[in-house]
């Protein structure tokens, strides 16, 4: 997964995940902005970016234990298991696939991969109807950035086609009964 | 792959034309056609007909497919069946748009012809859609692609092998070598073939 030239690769790792530090560090106050002290104490939760937490945890002996960000955890993956459709990943993770394989194995019971999984899986309907709706400033906003990157690939080869088939002294139109339908009418007075 | 090139290798395809003028064989690239005799049927690539056409240098024959019964039968074919059914011509599509759009008189019953052939291509879209989206769901790590033309393939390239790509990763990356998670692992063996 990890790859060294892979800008989103380098964003992903930037993302913040909570971290409870296990030991005293002498000088290291400054990582903890409402710490007082020069010093942080061993038992401080921090958020720490995940490249950082990674190399302090795999230490021996590790210095800090990583937690889960809030959206892998149980409230989230219940919204999530549930339906995950309705989440708006662009607000609550932005990277939420990539950054949940780097920290699936944080997760003692393992059920971040099940859920990471099923989320794919259920979101991918959402990428079909962002790729084909008209409306794409309100179907693009609740998708994450690999999200939308796929689905504006979709939707730039869905508009080829639709181009292809419109061109032409004749384009093959659908016919007028089939057009004038109530459902099409509509989605068509929607788009303005 | 852009619908026009695809357009490109569908005007490949061999097909009657009748010439109003007489010429010797012409050597293409492609093979020899001719000799033109003013009247006679004889078989040229799409692209060739097309052009003569727009001359009005020829009359196009129809291909045998292109037909009022026959297409209906495809339609309903195509509404009863839950897989996709049997195109007859792997361009039908680009052949379509291209015979009706310069030769519309020669085709009896053009304008229906037009609609029920839109109407199979809407058929057979919608039909890709929901098995792209039930192969997702199912989890299965592939997907069947009998008798979809090129065009419609190529209408799914760009979503579906990213995102079973993409799926395929969270799957190895996400899952724990440890024994703890045997139950996830059980999950992802569960790909199911699915007739997309």
């Amino acid at each position: 997964m990890s790859n060294y030239l892979s800008i989103s690769d380098i964003l992903v790792s930037n993302e913040k995940v909570p971290c409870k530090f296990l030991h005293d560090l002498p000088k290291m106050g400054f990582l903890d902005p409402s710490a007082a002290d020069d010093d942080l104490k061993a038992g401080t939760n921090v958020e720490i970016p995940l490249w950082l937490a990674e190399s302090l945890q795999s230490r021996r002996p590790p210095l800090v234990s990583v937690d889960l960000p809030k959206i892998y955890k149980d409230a989230y993956r219940e919204i999530l298991n549930a339906d995950a459709c309705t989440v708006d990943m662009h607000k609550l993770g932005q990277y939420f696939y990539e950054l949940g394989c780097y920290v699936a194995k944080h997760d003692i019971k393992g059920e971040v991969a099940a859920t990471l999984e099923n989320t794919f899986k259920q979101r991918f309907r959402m990428l079909l109807s962002a790729s084909v709706s008209t409306d794409t400033l309100s179907t693009m906003q609740p998708l994450s950035a690999s999200e939308r990157k796929r689905a504006a690939a979709a939707a730039s080869s869905e508009n080829a086609l639709s181009a292809w088939l419109q061109r032409g002294d004749c384009p093959l139109t659908t016919a007028n009964m089939v057009a004038n339908h109530r459902k099409r009418k509509r989605a068509e007075m929607e788009m303005f | 792959m852009d619908p026009y090139e695809i357009e490109f290798l569908g005007e490949n395809r061999i097909i009657s034309v009748i010439p109003n003028f007489s010429y010797d064989k012409i050597y293409l690239i492609c093979g020899e056609f001719g000799p033109f005799r003013a009247g006679l049927p004889l078989n040229v690539p799409l692209w060739l007909a097309i052009m003569l056409k727009q001359k009005q240098k020829c009359r196009i024959v129809p291909p045998d497919w292109m037909d009022l019964d026959v297409l209906e039968n495809i339609k309903e074919e195509e509404k009863r069946s839950r897989f996709f059914t049997k195109m007859p011509n792997e361009h039908y599509m680009v052949e379509a748009k291209l015979i009706l759009g310069v030769a519309a008189e020669d085709v009896p019953n053009s304008s229906e012809i037009k609609t029920i052939i839109k109407d199979i291509w809407d058929i057979r879209m919608s039909k890709l859609r929901t098995s792209m989206d039930a192969l997702m769901k199912s989890g299965g790590s592939y997907g069947r692609l009998d008798h979809l033309t090129l065009m419609e393939i190529n209408s799914v390239k760009p979503l579906l092998p990213s995102a079973m790509d993409d799926l395929h990763r969270i799957r190895t990356t996400s899952k724990r070598p440890t024994t703890a998670s045997l139950n996830t692992s059980t999950f992802s063996q569960s790909g199911s073939s699915q007739n997309i």
